[in-house]
């Protein structure tokens, strides 16, 4: 029903038009929420910048990620600069003043560069994070959708499975797995996965936080499957899969999308808790988890060398969180909020009270 | 106003008048005395912190610093440590016995004489037949310190049955005489016997671990109350001024008269806290991030460097190529960079390129290898291994980790395809001592002390005998039948001039062949807030920090 | 009802089951450093090796080993390594602290997670929402280990506010376990309400959309009415299930760096220490008594469901 009640926003312009399928108008509507266009940019921008790492190493900084200068000296505007102190104190930031090397200054008592460890640790905090994120949703929803249609005992086994999976002492499990893959390696069958290869970290996140996420969707696939849309496709004969990825599914779209961009959170921070243990991203390589567990130890010497790569982290989850945001609404039709000039529109109504 | 602004703010209100309420509640710090100069003053509770519980807090048991620190004034052995630093520190001196004992039959009878009239700290007289009980519990108990007394006559045998007493230890306790029979002689014995290992005990102390409730000792101090895990606390040992420190006079009484130990594992809080002056002492060092400010602020004030006896090397798989090859050896040791290292371990470290440390005795300096990275390229190149893909293992505990990383930055500008493999600390050990994990071929490893017997460095870790399948702790797998024989007949020589002199001879003859990379000795380093006296803390190789050394300042 | 509970027990005994075989073989199977080689020390022999296997049963098979594990857990006899105390105690003694830490934070991260969500919902897409999302994603994105020793020093070192860290039992002194409890809170509590309020709004802004909130709101109730009776408690579901999760979790002791950090000597300090020198009978109290406790708590979880969504209470009842 055409309403005017106003917490429908109003008709599309030309949304009325045939030709519009439904994913061109989802498009048109994300891409006149400026905020989460802007972040899009952002992100992208992040991931140009990890992908430039050769460019800056090979160019301006002339060293490797995981060269050390332990002893070297900088030769800049007349004064002798060293890139370790004899305390171990590292050198911080020097900015453009010795021609772009070591830009963020060293990044401990090693003397690696910090910007290009940054960039390239970068290419591994994302791809971990995003990976593990796609492989932990995609496992979550296929066991929460399984969960909550069948019900019964294909729920009891998954749920007790889930809850086994929660309670298994994840720290343990990081330093046996570390520990072997030094020693040549974890074979599961036919699968042999050499140590430092980085499934290690992205198969441990991944399974970790499966139930995190397939709980809450386990829960609302139950609730959903009350509702009248699902008897009615049974009804009309729809099978189980048809019901779970065809009614199922699209109402956990805006869940799925939220819960993702905020995983990605949690498993760049793990593989940092995995890193140190050994079971995460192997030394000399980096990640911007291991490059604040490093820096932490320099925090009251060089605070930046812990702060910059939490804030690299913190500004990629909120690109993705806000990005997130902005796909759901554009998703979802009737969703309230409207970014564009009808602001009046968003405030709810009765607000007051 | 909108309720939900409202809400807001009184929740904000709320936050802020609850700081406001703590801030003036208190957390607030003061020290309890000025920082002295001269003499402190008798008495008053120490108040400590260890950044982990001890191993075992069973004399019997204990094979850690941090046992060994809380112990080391609680169980005095028949023989201990002076109670000085450095060198001085490193004399075994009479403890429950009455002098030295005299060695006769080529090195093989011990004989020693308790001193009458002590008593342990539960009133039980102490006894001559304690000892062998004390010896049979470190077996019994299956303690790690057990190895150094296998050379008693039977004791192999009981090590296996656990039945049938040490016939090799004979005692009278009317006389007080104890009779100790080795198989073979064995020069370091008598710093074995100061272990306390082997500190008596009274008889009928049970055959299990009593961390929880450490038994009666001979000490200035004892353990009242042990929470495992959480801490302990110490009071004077009443009888040790009724009746030992009379027969022991030479033996320090302590000045506190007690102390309280918590364990608080983030060693961050413990640098503050002592800076707060609410712990007055912390046995472990300053983390590496604080020890840089630490020093400065407080260097002669409240903190002092000590050294210990340990050599921080690398070692090199002798069996197997590269390093097979001595030259190939030789020029990883012109390779390392003991300066580079210094900054590795922000000043921890004091360079050293030799088996022995100094403040051993035997310690000779000598560095054959000054770092000079185009020769070492240059023997390498004229070596040319055949295998130059190694793996280099090191352990995660920093900065052992980032000495490992360092190593293998160099091994890799020397043209080496290296892999890196960190293995947590509590496993390392283990892990390369086991001679079947693969591709053992190079890595760090670090080694303390147990006694200031040279023999303690040479046997453990470069005796072609020490090379176990499991628990190998020679892990250049290193095996000169010279240097062994050596090694074998200086040890049952009692320790003198001319054996130290040896000693330092033996150093050099490996050092030439190279099996390790040593590059340096760590420092530990005495913190106390401002009311003890620094002065008086005394740090010994072997025991640690000494409870009876600690004093407050007037 | 009774049925369910039934099937309830069976499973988490199963859980518990399968989590105890998962560990034991994590330990014996995954290549590692086996125990016995560990004890023996530095200057260890074969001889002293063969005797720590013997004493301590690492010779027999290991469903052997197995069995006595579980038989000595059952019987409250479970002894770690070194010291050789019992296990049991040692979890007992941290459960005040562990509790305390957890029913506290717990509590905090729930209530001004909702909140926080509540608020970006009804005021979605205005600045209200852009910065309380900002602030939510500033929550989820700090490590623990860094946003503790970050606290620790300004709040506790330079500016003396609060103790250096460290646990006060309540009933010792309600003023000083306060002051203990503030920051460790805090901590542990910022990740999740950066998570919950995100979650919640993002449930509240689907449920605005339903009819039957139109419908309830065409019908005339207030909007405080529309807002809690209907919409809160339909988006309440996951965050259920999350706090089930999380809470079960803290319980069983997973804050472990907030408990190290802050030296609070409660299970998760316990739990670093046993893994941090690998001793296998702690590892395996401290996860069991965790798993009941996760295992527990989404039961209770499961049933809330049914409490707040009648439809699923019937629904299964009816079929």
């Amino acid at each position: 029903m055409n309403s005017t009640n106003r917490d429908v926003a109003p008709a599309e312009p030309d949304a009325g038009s045939a030709g519009y399928g439904p994913w061109r108008l989802a498009l048109r509507r994300f891409l006149r929420n400026r905020v989460a266009v802007a972040f899009l940019i952002l992100f992208f921008l992040i991931v140009l910048f990890v992908l430039a790492a050769p460019l800056w190493a090979n160019h301006v900084a002339h060293t490797g990620p995981n060269e050390g200068h332990t002893l070297e000296k900088l030769h800049v505007n007349g004064e002798v600069r060293e890139v370790v102190t004899p305390e171990g104190k590292p050198i911080g930031p020097q900015l453009f003043e010795a021609e772009g090397k070591f830009f963020l200054g060293a990044d401990s008592r090693l003397g690696r560069d910090e910007m290009v460890r940054l960039m390239y640790g970068g290419r591994t905090s994302l791809l971990i994070g995003v990976i593990s994120g796609l492989i932990t949703t995609l496992l979550a929803v296929v066991l929460g959708l399984l969960a909550g249609y069948y019900k019964g005992w294909v729920d009891a086994v998954i749920a007790r499975t889930l809850d086994v999976l929660w309670s298994l002492p994840v720290l343990l499990f990081g330093i046996a797995i570390g520990t072997s893959l030094a020693l040549g390696g974890v074979s599961i069958g036919p699968i042999h996965i050499e140590g430092g290869s980085i499934w290690v970290p992205i198969l441990i996140i991944s399974i970790f936080y499966t139930p995190y996420v397939a709980r809450p969707i386990r829960g609302e696939v139950l609730s959903l499957g009350e509702k009248e849309f699902v008897e009615a496709a049974i009804a009309q004969g729809a099978g189980p899969l048809r019901v779970m990825f065809g009614e199922l599914l699209p109402n956990l779209a805006s869940t799925i999308v939220v819960f993702f961009a905020l995983n990605i959170a949690n498993n760049m921070l793990f593989e940092a808790a995995l890193s140190f243990l050994g079971a995460g991203v192997q030394p000399p390589n980096s990640s911007w988890g291991t490059m604040i567990t490093v820096g932490e130890e320099l925090l009251t010497t060089q605070p930046l060398l812990a702060i910059i790569p939490g804030v690299m982290i913190m500004l990629t989850v909120l690109s993705l969180n806000i990005v997130g945001d902005g796909l759901r609404d554009a998703l979802d039709p009737r969703s309230k909020v409207r970014l564009e000039a009808h602001a009046g529109m968003t405030e709810p109504q009765g607000a007051a009270v | 106003m909108k309720k939900q602004r409202a809400v807001i703010a009184v929740l904000a209100f709320a936050a802020v008048a609850a700081l406001g309420l703590v801030s003036c509640g208190g957390g607030g710090s003061s020290s309890s005395s000025s920082s002295g100069g001269g003499g402190g003053k008798e008495g008053g509770v120490l108040n400590a912190t260890y950044a982990s519980f001890p191993d075992y807090l069973d004399p019997q048991l204990s094979y850690t610093q941090e046992g060994w620190t809380a112990m080391g004034d609680v169980y005095i052995p028949l023989l201990t440590y002076k109670h000085a630093e450095g060198t001085e520190g490193s004399e075994v001196i009479p403890g429950l016995a009455k002098e030295m004992p005299k060695i006769s039959n080529g090195g093989k009878t011990y004989t020693l004489f308790l001193r009458p009239g002590l008593k342990y700290s539960d009133g039980t007289p102490v006894k001559a037949s304690d000892f062998p009980y004390a010896v049979e519990r470190c077996f019994k108990l299956n303690s790690g310190g057990s190895v150094f007394y296998t050379s008693i006559v039977g004791a192999q045998k009981y090590a296996e049955t656990k039945q049938g007493g040490i016939p090799g230890i004979t005692t009278n306790d009317k006389t007080g005489e104890i009779k100790i029979e080795l198989e073979k002689p064995r020069g370091t014995f008598t710093n074995e016997l100061g272990l306390m290992f082997v500190a008596p005990i009274p008889k009928g102390t049970p055959m299990e671990d009593l961390s929880g409730n450490p038994p009666p000792g001979t000490g200035p101090y004892m353990i009242t109350k042990s929470q495992p895990g959480r801490g302990w606390e110490y009071e004077r040992n009443p009888y040790w001024a009724k009746a030992n420190s009379k027969a022991m006079p030479e033996y320090p009484t302590g000045h506190v008269d007690g102390a309280k130990i918590t364990i608080v594992r983030n060693p961050d809080t413990q640098v503050n806290d002592i800076e707060q002056g609410k712990f007055d002492w912390m046995e472990n060092p300053p983390p590496a991030s604080r020890y840089a400010q630490v020093k400065e602020k407080f260097e002669g004030s409240q903190f002092k460097v000590v050294p210990t006896i340990s050599t921080y090397y690398f070692w090199m798989n002798t069996t197997t190529p590269p390093f097979d090859d001595v030259k190939v050896r030789q020029a990883v040791n012109y390779a390392i960079d003991s300066a580079a290292l210094e900054r590795i371990y922000a000043g921890q470290i004091v360079a050293s390129h030799q088996i022995l440390p100094e403040g051993m005795p035997g310690h000779k300096t000598i560095d054959l290898y000054p770092h000079n990275m185009e020769k070492a390229k240059e023997m390498l190149a004229e070596a040319n291994p055949s295998d130059k893909e190694i793996t280099v293992w090191t352990d995660t505990e920093s900065p052992n980790k980032e000495a490992g990383e360092y190593y293998e930055g160099v091994l890799a500008e020397l043209g080496f395809k290296t892999k890196l493999k960190e293995i947590n600390a509590d496993n390392y050990f283990t892990v390369i001592g086991n001679l079947s994990t693969p591709d053992l071929d190079t890595g760090w490893s670090d080694w303390f002390q147990d006694y200031p017997h040279p023999n303690d460095f040479f046997q453990p870790l470069l005796a072609s005998e020490s090379i176990l399948k499991t628990n190998n702790g020679n892990f250049a797998q290193m095996n000169e039948p010279k240097l062994d024989k050596e090694i074998t007949e200086l040890r049952e020589e009692q320790l003198g001039p001319e054996q130290e002199k040896r000693y330092g001879e033996l150093d050099n003859k490996y050092m030439e062949l190279a099996p390790w990379a040593p590059y340096g000795q760590r420092t530990l380093s005495t913190f106390v807030s401002s009311a003890i006296n620094l002065e008086s803390v005394i740090f010994n190789p072997t025991f640690g920090h000494y409870l009876t050394s600690f004093e407050f300042n007037e | 009802m009774l049925r369910f509970i039934v099937r309830r027990i069976v499973g988490m005994v199963l859980v518990l089951f399968v989590v105890s075989i998962l560990v034991f073989l994590i330990f014996n199977v995954i290549p590692n450093s086996p125990p016995a080689q560990r004890l023996a020390g530095k200057n260890a022999t074969p001889t002293l090796v063969k005797s720590i296997e013997e004493e301590w049963g690492f010779d027999e098979p290991l469903p052997v080993q197995y069995t006595t594990m579980m038989k000595k857990v059952f019987n409250g006899e479970l002894i770690q390594y070194s010291p050789r105390i019992p296990v049991d105690d040692r979890i007992k003694e941290g459960i005040p602290a562990t509790l305390s830490l957890s029913i506290g934070a717990g509590i905090i991260w729930l209530s001004l997670g909702l909140l926080l969500g509540y608020l970006s919902a009804i005021r979605a897409g205005g600045w209200l929402d852009r910065m309380l999302t900002g602030l939510a994603v500033a929550g989820i994105s700090i490590p623990v280990f860094l946003l503790a020793p970050v606290l620790i020093y300004f709040l506790t070192y330079k500016l003396e506010i609060f103790p250096n860290g460290g646990y006060v039992g309540l009933t010792e002194d309600p003023w000083g376990w306060l002051q203990h409890m503030i920051l460790p809170w805090f901590t542990l509590a910022v990740l999740s309400i950066g998570f919950y309020s995100r979650v919640l709004r993002s449930n509240m802004l689907d449920v605005m959309n339903e009819d039957y909130v139109r419908t309830a709101r065409a019908k005339g109730l207030s909007e405080r009415k529309v807002m809690t009776r209907h919409v809160l408690r339909n988006s309440l579901i996951p965050i259920t299930t999350l706090f089930g999760l999380d809470f079960g979790a803290t319980i069983a002791g997973t804050a472990i760096i907030t408990e190290v950090l802050f030296n609070i000597e409660g299970i998760g300090s316990y739990a670093a220490e046993s893994i941090g020198k690998l001793e296998l009978p702690p590892i395996m109290g401290i996860t069991l008594y965790g798993a009941f406790f996760v295992v527990f708590i989404n039961a209770l979880v499961d049933i809330a469901y049914a409490y707040l969504d009648p439809r699923v209470r019937l629904g299964s009842t009816a079929r």
